[in-house]
């Protein structure tokens, strides 16, 4: 009797294109990595190690022991939602924090689902926000970079942490946001995640993904056009209140988040249609976090929130399908 | 097993049930009367006395929102609720204030912090240990990012913050209530001195009120 | 029916967290910390047993069409109970309960017993039904709680075995309650196939 296999979307058909994707995922993070290795010196370096080596080393004993299938480590997955996973956390955090970290997002986010192709939500993001509520003095303490072999950290917050402590405080924005020169954000001058401060670098390896067609680029163009319209519009009805368009796109995680795990094709929309709705939602949300949430920070909300609402995109947004009108 | 509903059964079976009920409710109600109060007694002797030195009875005044604490006569001091707004929401102290003005010590009642980092206002010993003895003429009453000497719970500056406010409410409160004991003794003899001094003066002192 | 065996089917095959999945509000909500889980369950199992016994001997007696009222009224009598002397004797674990001593009026397990079994069988017999459903629940619950406790807390009944330091918080709060609660169902019906 022949078996028929029946598998929810997306279908990946067979390992070794997806290991092909996959690497070309890695060498697009490549720049950010260097760039906040750089920046943040051997503590960022084993941050990224211990999240890599976590997170490989769980994927391959749970399916070997857990799940019994074959070994599903060679596919590179595992290694992405490493790098990930770690330029979104502080390179303070200390390294048995960033393994449960791999734990959750791994073993939780997306074993439990049945692995690859199976996850609803980014495991990189569902690891990051589980630290966030779980450790958050570890997770929300960020220090300014030190340099390769810098030692004393010093702590602040982060320029969207700034301008929520300041809000609140009674200043107004353009106080607040005087302090920081734009020039400073693209090339981080100041504390926050990696994924923070490497703008440039992170936004090299996108276009790198885009020119090998790897991802289609309307979901991060479609959240960046949302972010920075959203923004625009609070900002000109009382810039005292709201941050400006331009910084709100240089802050906080959203160039890491719109190109990479947005971007991430399990759990985004698989119809352009479908994936300029959800870019649009993602930035939308985000603004709307920053600018009224109790985080000071709303891409990883965002884009989880939206995760859970791409079954119902791919339903109403059919990808076209050969032959048909 | 079950019995045809008409009219006549349905009303009895529910009025006989609801009465049943009510009676055994009612009779536990006057038997646990007792208990339940003598708890919320207890409940609010051991608040107080947690920010106070010894006390042997104590006088709530609704409108201030605050306790005073006598000893045989003697005043002991005031238990001040203070309520200011956290992180998360509304963060309810009560501040035990000395006749000296000195804060002898503070407890929180009720907060919604994020458990982790304002939460902390519970249960860091370095933060809540500060609050003993904190005397606000000799410290600032102020977190030490602006400039006072305040230590604040570890990134949570803002629950911080709150909670110093909530202090200095408190103590604005101590001064109004020590200037209303101590202007009863004056008004008697300061009228006097007044109304001869300003004799042209509109302005008419009377006994317990004192103009600012 | 044995009253033995009406017993422990409460507990392990008609479990009402793991198995019949009743009452997942409480069971969430209120083990945060393993005392609280084992009192709100031993809160639940007063009601459950004493209710059951009543419904079970007035159910003869009962109209058909208005059975559902008599039987709120009944349970809600023993909930207020409850309440009342929880509030003068024990008024720190009425405080830390809160709201959720009320609910225990819709509380699905306790109509659901009432519905399914009492009204239909004996007095003592419903007292073991309830028993044992009401000591299913308390066990969950206890065990939800120590898993969160432990976890979340770095706590075991209240006695901090992490140095006084925080444990991972999301485990004291909702993501974590639903997690525990997902990850223990999984293995007590993989325990529960096996047998």
């Amino acid at each position: 009797m022949s078996k028929l296999l029946v598998s929810p979307s997306p279908h990946i058909h067979s390992k070794d294109s997806t290991k092909s994707l996959m690497l070309d995922v890695v060498i697009a993070l490549i720049p950010a990595v260097i760039c906040s290795v750089v920046f943040y010196g051997w503590q960022e370096l084993l941050v990224l190690g211990v999240c890599v080596a976590s997170c490989v080393l769980l994927e391959w004993a749970i399916t070997k022991y857990m799940l019994k299938k074959p070994s599903t480590i060679g596919d590179l997955s595992a290694v992405i939602t490493g790098i990930l996973l770690a330029l979104n956390v502080p390179y303070t955090t200390p390294w048995w924090v960033v393994f449960v970290g791999a734990v959750v997002a791994i073993g939780v986010a997306k074993m439990t689902f049945g692995g690859l192709g199976q996850n609803i939500w980014n495991p990189a993001l569902v690891g990051r926000v589980f630290l966030l509520v779980s450790f958050p003095t570890y997770m929300t303490t960020w220090s300014k970079p030190q340099g390769l072999f810098g030692v004393d950290a010093v702590s602040g917050p982060t320029p969207l942490g700034a301008i929520q402590e300041g809000l609140m405080q009674g200043s107004t924005v353009q106080e607040l946001t005087s302090a920081y020169d734009y020039k400073d954000l693209l090339f981080a001058n100041l504390g926050g995640s990696a994924g923070e401060v490497c703008a440039l670098a992170l936004l090299a390896g996108f276009v790198y993904l885009c020119c090998r067609k790897v991802i289609k680029p309307w979901i991060t163009l479609s959240i960046f056009a949302t972010v920075a319209l959203t923004s625009l519009i609070f900002w000109v009805i009382n810039p005292a209140r709201f941050t400006d368009p331009l910084f709100n796109l240089l802050t906080g995680g959203l160039v890491l988040g719109a190109c990479f795990m947005a971007t991430d094709y399990v759990t985004s929309p698989m119809s352009v249609w479908g994936g300029v709705v959800f870019g649009v939602g993602i930035g939308f949300l985000t603004v709307m976090i920053r600018y009224f949430g109790s985080y000071p920070e709303g891409v990883s909300f965002a884009i989880l929130i939206m995760n859970s609402v791409v079954p119902l995109l791919n339903m109403w947004f059919k990808q076209k399908k050969f032959g048909r009108k | 097993m079950a019995v045809k509903s008409n009219l006549t059964n349905m009303v009895t079976v529910l009025g006989l049930t609801c009465l049943l009920c009510s009676a055994i409710l009612g009779g536990a109600y006057v038997l646990t009367k007792e208990p339940i109060d003598k708890a919320a007694a207890q409940k609010t002797n051991q608040a107080i006395s947690q920010v106070l030195p010894h006390f042997t009875e104590v006088e709530y005044n609704e409108e201030g929102r605050y306790y005073t604490a006598k000893d045989a006569e003697n005043l002991v001091g005031y238990a001040i609720e203070s309520t200011t707004v956290g992180f998360g929401g509304a963060l309810s102290l009560i501040v035990g204030v000395t006749p000296d003005g000195v804060v002898y010590n503070t407890s929180v009642l009720s907060h919604s912090e994020t458990p982790g980092l304002g939460a902390k206002c519970t249960t860091d010993q370095k933060f809540m240990s500060q609050w003993k003895g904190f005397n606000p003429a000799v410290k600032k009453l102020t977190v030490t990012k602006d400039g006072g000497d305040v230590d604040a719970i570890t990134a949570s500056t803002i629950t911080s913050r709150a909670y110093a406010l909530a202090v200095e409410n408190a103590l604005k409160t101590f001064a109004t209530l020590s200037e209303e004991a101590s202007s009863g003794a004056f008004a008697r003899t300061g009228s006097r001195s007044d109304a001869e001094e300003d004799a042209s003066s509109e302005i008419v002192n009377e006994g317990g009120q004192n103009h600012e | 029916m044995s009253k033995f065996k009406l017993i422990s089917d409460g507990l392990v095959k008609n479990n009402p967290t793991f198995v019949l999945l009743l009452g997942m509000c409480p069971t969430l909500a209120t083990t945060t910390s393993a005392i609280n889980g084992l009192s709100m369950g031993l809160a639940t199992l007063f009601v459950l047993v004493l209710s059951n016994m009543a419904i079970s001997a007035i159910a003869p007696v009962v109209p058909d069409k208005v059975h559902i009222p008599v039987y709120i009224v009944v349970i809600a009598t023993f909930v207020t109970l409850l309440q009342l002397l929880m509030q003068a004797y024990t008024p720190a674990m009425y405080e830390t309960l809160g709201l959720f001593i009320p609910l225990i009026v819709v509380n699905c397990i306790v109509l659901g017993r009432a519905e399914a079994f009492a009204s239909k069988h004996g007095v003592l017999e419903s007292a073991c039904d309830g028993l044992g459903v009401g000591l299913g629940f308390t066990c969950s619950l206890t065990v939800l709680g120590l898993v969160r406790e432990i976890l979340g807390s770095g706590c075991v009944f209240g006695y901090n075995f992490i140095g006084g330091n925080d444990g991972m918080l999301a485990f004291v709060m909702a993501p974590g309650a639903f997690l525990c609660l997902g990850y223990l169902m999984v293995l007590f019906n993989k325990y529960l196939k096996k047998n």
